[in-house]
């Protein structure tokens, strides 16, 4: 059913960009027209590790560039699209970044699950000069080390959830913490953030169990977890990993006690899972329940635009998407041009309305580091759900400074404006 | 067979080929990049294939020399010196040497136990880049790679544009395919084939068998290494990757459906048709592996000998000759 | 707290682990030590035994749900029991035309079908992705094999118990028709002497078409047992495909209670290195593996075999 939905998709991206852009052809006949369409590279993972959330999020970004578009396009250019499977691979992505500037010619890059993907794509748009936004990518080093002049991030990271939730666990669940790591760059960079917020606040580290990266058992862990007996258990495990760690502590009714902290669920991770297999206290962006204007209205929107999808209603990573493209078409707005140097100045510095974003505070995109700092959730599963898509109680919001991640500034240096080109389409 | 004539009629038709890429594959809707990342992909199979077709020994964990060459291309760059014929040393010598490590353990294995472990040290070495984050920078990659500029004392070359690197790669594609082709028409080159065909015979007659095994597994690392060096350059970056299981078969996949166990031009075959149908078809279809993999399953049943072997049929045809006499396929029937 | 009470857990777990190691790899093994072929689609159909299970047990996916529906009225345990046969019958006709595509490199070099099988595994995975979408699934199992139990003062998975258990009857079934029936006499012979039992009047191709369904179809068992703890995904047929090898070769291609033994190895190192030095529990199986083989060349058992050359 997600088959017929996504050659749907496919489809009409090809109608709309292949018959221009052929793979034999090189058509140059818009660059006559003022008129030509501004056309967006979309970097969205179809398979792989990510390929679920891939989809996810190019849902969004395609239906925002639908309502652009219904609405005139932008400065009267309609916006189009192209797709490309990066195939949560960074050499993929590095290629297919390559094509999209050289061959296809895209104005913009937009999309990215994983660190390593959205690092090899940011590279070729830097040194091209390319816009681009990591929709999806929460490691810190992202707006952290690995930040760029042209590269944008738009979830909040590992360090911003944990800032968040560490207060408040601890003084709900108790000081005893256990750190589970993903033995990769996101979990040690998540765990640290973890470390350092939850340590202020009275929390002691009883142990860290590094968990390395494709791990399907993870029994001897569990068991030790039982030995430690720690009163929270912070996991920093992501991707596969995470969804079969969370089967196994379901299974085993350890979802309870001691008290689970994880640092984000992702909307495509569990959804369809069934609300019980959500436990412990995780971040979020954004939820579909959320008591905001324009809130159900999107849903509705979501609902009647992918009728076919398995994920019945829009979730965090749809919804990071979609914001993203919106506003990148907003700041083309306000440069007056898709010139790229134009477009960041736009875009740097600039405060976004919670009414606008459907968040409970305004968020604004730092201009130090490029990342959208923005109202973070705090959520547990579900005791009381209405409906079937009812899998989280969202239990509080941070506002975007207080979940703000201390080191970023520091750690990230921002090439300068001379040494990024300039490019425009 | 050419003997071992320095230059063949079949490599001037391949470096008119590659040597004038640049100026038509835009015209025909490709992109420059996908150039260079067919040629350094060429030089890595044409490697793989001294281990795999000339001495019949398949790794399947080949994506781990390559990974390595790219990380020590990066690391010898930034602390090291920044030059390129140093840099792409570095991947050179780090792959030999882990390359001559694990020859170690494996040069005395045969079929599907020398398989088997070069999986398990692919694997290893995989799990370590990932594990060992400040070193390799785990999954976010080692980033900043530079393309380094032709420094030849007299002269200096800036070769940061795709145009100028694919030069440079072009230029570092010849060098590597006269060489392997002077390799295997050498006396170790032949030695290494004959152990391939009868390995019991060949010790018999007082060849230190696992010797020449391990040269050619190293050569074919160091190669890999090379490759991989360059790779790191053309991307910008080393990532974790590419050193996977399922990279390291896609290099076996990409050699034998080129025809690498019959022609020394099988693993170049094989890399233009894996990149142009990857990059054709995937713009079409998100299944692409689909249908490639139909079409890898369809060579493997019906002609073996892959795209090499379609082509030396269709030449003999053309020649008016009979097909390819099945005697030289004596040692693929035991 | 003391040693033995620590320790005591996690070696249980091992052996647990292991059993269910040795469960993935028994149809490799079958394959590989009665064919001499190495199958790599190994992975992808142990993937597609759990999802032919999610159809049945769930409803979801597949060609065409709505013709399950009066199989999705049974009751939940009745339905897992049949699922468990239905399932990888389903996966060994996949199988069994695997193995007619393989006929052709029969008498090549062993990487022939080595690659063929490759092939195959893009493709099925492929096919998987088509049909059942991207995300992740969740098999149900029957309430009685969830949930916890606990012994002492800690809590284990009662699925890993019957997990654990299933796996021993698997082996135990296993070996019981490989030595002492009638066809798995013929099945070990048609291995080693093909001439002597083509002249018994077997025919001799149906023969190896049958053993590589019944291998396939024990890899499809093993995704059925494997998906409540691994869930559900296309790709998760690389999780079994590569232990899997790993088993056989620590236990010597051809040896039964080899791979058998080499599981209970994998599992024990593999649950002791998870509880204290779990950021080297996956790299351990590998290094267990290059140790053994460097100093037995066949692994624990191995007998001599085509796939040398």
């Amino acid at each position: 059913m997600t088959t017929i939905s996504r050659r749907s998709m496919l489809a009409a991206g090809a109608a709309g960009v292949t018959l221009f852009n052929g793979p034999w052809r090189h058509n140059r006949v818009w660059a006559q027209k003022s008129a030509k369409p501004i056309l967006i590279g979309l970097t969205h993972d179809a398979s792989g590790q990510f390929a679920n959330s891939g989809q996810d999020e190019q849902r969004g970004t395609v239906m925002a560039i639908e309502e652009i578009n219904a609405k005139g396009g932008v400065l009267g250019r309609k916006l189009s699209y192209i797709t490309a499977d990066t195939e949560t691979t960074p050499a993929t992505a590095t290629r297919v970044a390559e094509r999209m500037i050289n061959r296809n010619e895209v104005a913009f890059i937009v999309g990215a699950i994983q660190s390593g993907v959205a690092n090899a794509i940011g590279q070729v748009a830097q040194k091209y000069g390319v816009v681009y936004f990591n929709t999806n990518s929460s490691s810190p080093t992202e707006a952290g080390k690995d930040c760029q002049r042209v590269k944008f991030v738009w979830d909040g990271t590992g360090a911003n959830f944990a800032n968040a939730n560490a207060a408040n666990v601890v003084n709900t669940f108790g000081k005893k913490w256990l750190l589970l790591t993903n033995d990769y760059v996101w979990g040690h960079n998540t765990s640290k953030a973890t470390r350092q917020t939850a340590s202020k606040f009275g929390a002691e580290m009883a142990d860290e169990i590094l968990v390395p990266v494709g791990t399907r058992d993870f029994s001897p862990i569990l068991l030790k977890v039982q030995q430690i007996k720690p009163d929270v258990v912070a996991a920093a495990v992501g991707g596969d990993d995470l969804k079969v760690m969370q089967k196994q502590v379901v299974d085993m009714k350890l979802a309870r006690q001691p008290a689970w902290l994880q640092n984000q669920l992702d909307w495509p991770d569990v959804y369809g899972l069934g609300v019980e297999s959500v436990f412990g206290v995780f971040g979020t962006t954004w939820y579909h329940k959320l008591d905001l204007p324009g809130v159900a209205d999107l849903v509705k929107r979501y609902q009647a635009r992918w009728p076919e999808t398995r994920i019945d209603v829009p979730g965090n990573v749809f919804y990071n998407g979609y914001m993203a493209m919106h506003e990148l078409a907003k700041a083309i707005e306000r440069a007056g041009s898709t010139n790229n140097i134009k477009v960041i100045k736009a875009l740097e510095g600039h405060k976004m309305a919670a009414r606008d974003r459907m968040q409970h505070f305004d968020a604004y995109i730092d201009p130090v580091s490029h990342h959208v700092q923005q109202t973070i959730y705090l959520a547990s599963g579900n005791d009381k759900p209405v409906d079937k898509t009812d899998y989280f109680k969202i239990l509080s919001q941070v506002e975007p400074d207080k979940a703000k991640d201390p080191n970023e500034a520091a750690n990230c240096k921002l090439q300068p404006y001379d040494k990024t080109p300039t490019y425009e389409m | 067979m050419h003997g071992a004539r320095l230059v063949t009629p079949s490599m001037l038709v391949a470096f008119a080929i590659f040597g004038t890429l640049p100026f038509w594959i835009t015209e025909i809707g490709l992109y420059r990049y996908l150039g260079v990342e067919i040629l350094i992909w060429c030089i890595y199979a044409l490697g793989f294939n001294l281990l795999m077709g000339y001495a019949g020994l398949p790794s399947f964990g080949h994506g781990a020399y390559f990974g390595i060459g790219a990380y020590a291309c990066g690391l010898a760059q930034f602390e090291l010196w920044a030059n390129l014929w140093f840099c792409l040393a570095a991947g050179v010598v780090a792959a030999a040497v882990f390359g001559a490590v694990v020859a170690a353990f494996i040069s005395h294995r045969r079929g599907i136990y020398f398989a088997l472990m070069t999986i398990a040290f692919g694997q290893m070495f995989f799990f370590i880049a990932s594990k060992w984050t400040s070193v390799t920078n785990g999954e976010d990659g080692l980033l900043n790679i530079a393309r380094l500029p032709v420094e030849l004392g007299f002269w200096n070359y800036p070769i940061r544009g795709n145009a100028d690197f694919y030069w440079f790669v072009f230029a570092c594609f010849v060098v590597c395919v006269v060489a392997l082709w002077r390799l295997v028409n050498s006396p170790f080159g032949k030695v290494v084939q004959a152990i391939k065909q009868n390995e019991a015979r060949m010790a018999f007659l007082g060849y230190r068998v696992a010797l020449y095994k391990a040269v050619a597994f190293i050569l074919s690392c160091a190669v890999a290494g090379f490759a991989g060096a360059l790779f790191a350059m053309a991307q910008g970056g080393a990532f974790v990757q590419v050193m996977n299981l399922q990279w390291s078969g896609v290099i076996v996949l990409m050699v034998l459906i080129g025809g690498g166990f019959v022609s020394f031009w099988g693993p170049v075959l094989g890399t233009v048709l894996y990149f142009v149908a990857r990059d054709l078809l995937g713009a079409y279809t998100e299944a692409w592996l689909l249908w490639f993999g139909l079409m890898f399953m369809a060579v493997v049943m019906f002609k073996p000998e892959g795209l090499a072997g379609i082509g030396q049929d269709a030449l003999r045809k053309w020649r008016g000759l009979p097909r390819a006499p099945a005697a030289g396929w004596a040692w693929l029937r035991r | 707290m003391d040693l033995v009470g620590y320790l005591l857990p996690h070696l249980l777990n091992g052996i647990a682990l292991g059993l269910l190691f040795a469960l993935i790899a028994l149809g490799f093994m079958l394959i590989i030590g009665v064919m001499e072929v190495i199958n790599l689609a190994h992975g992808s159909l142990f993937a597609l035994g759990a999802y032919a299970a999610l159809a049945l047990l769930a409803g979801e996916g597949g060609p065409r749900p709505e013709l399950l529906g009066w199989f999705l009225q049974l009751p939940n345990v009745l339905r897992y029991a049949l699922a468990l046969v239905l399932a990888p019958l389903a996966v060994a006709v996949v199988g069994m035309g695997l193995e007619i595509c393989l006929r052709r490199t029969y008498g090549k070099d062993p990487l022939y079908g080595l690659l063929l099988t490759f092939g195959a595994a893009l493709v099925i995975e492929e096919l998987i992705r088509l049909a059942w979408g991207p995300s992740e699934r969740f098999l149900p199992v029957p309430a009685a094999i969830t949930g916890g139990v606990a012994i002492g003062e800690l809590i284990y998975s009662k699925y890993r118990f019957f997990a654990s258990g299933f796996s021993i009857l698997m082996i135990g079934l296993l070996w019981l028709f490989l030595e002492k029936t009638r066809y798995g006499a013929l099945i070990k012979a048609g291995a080693h002497d093909s001439e002597m039992v083509r002249a018994l009047g077997v025919n001799l191709p149906r023969l190896r078409t049958l053993v590589f369904g019944f291998g396939t179809a024990l890899a499809a068992i093993a995704g059925i047992v494997m998906a409540p703890i691994w869930g559900i995904r296309p790709h998760v047929g690389v999780d079994a495909v590569v232990p899997a090898f790993v088993v056989i070769v620590l236990g010597g291609v051809g040896s039964f209670w080899g791979a058998v033994l080499a599981g209970l190895m994998v599992g024990m190192v593999v649950g002791l290195t998870g509880a204290f030095a779990t950021d080297w529990s996956l790299i351990s199986m590998y290094i267990l593996l290059i140790l053994v083989v460097t100093f037995r060349g066949r692994g624990l058992f191995g007998k001599k075999s085509i796939l040398e050359a």
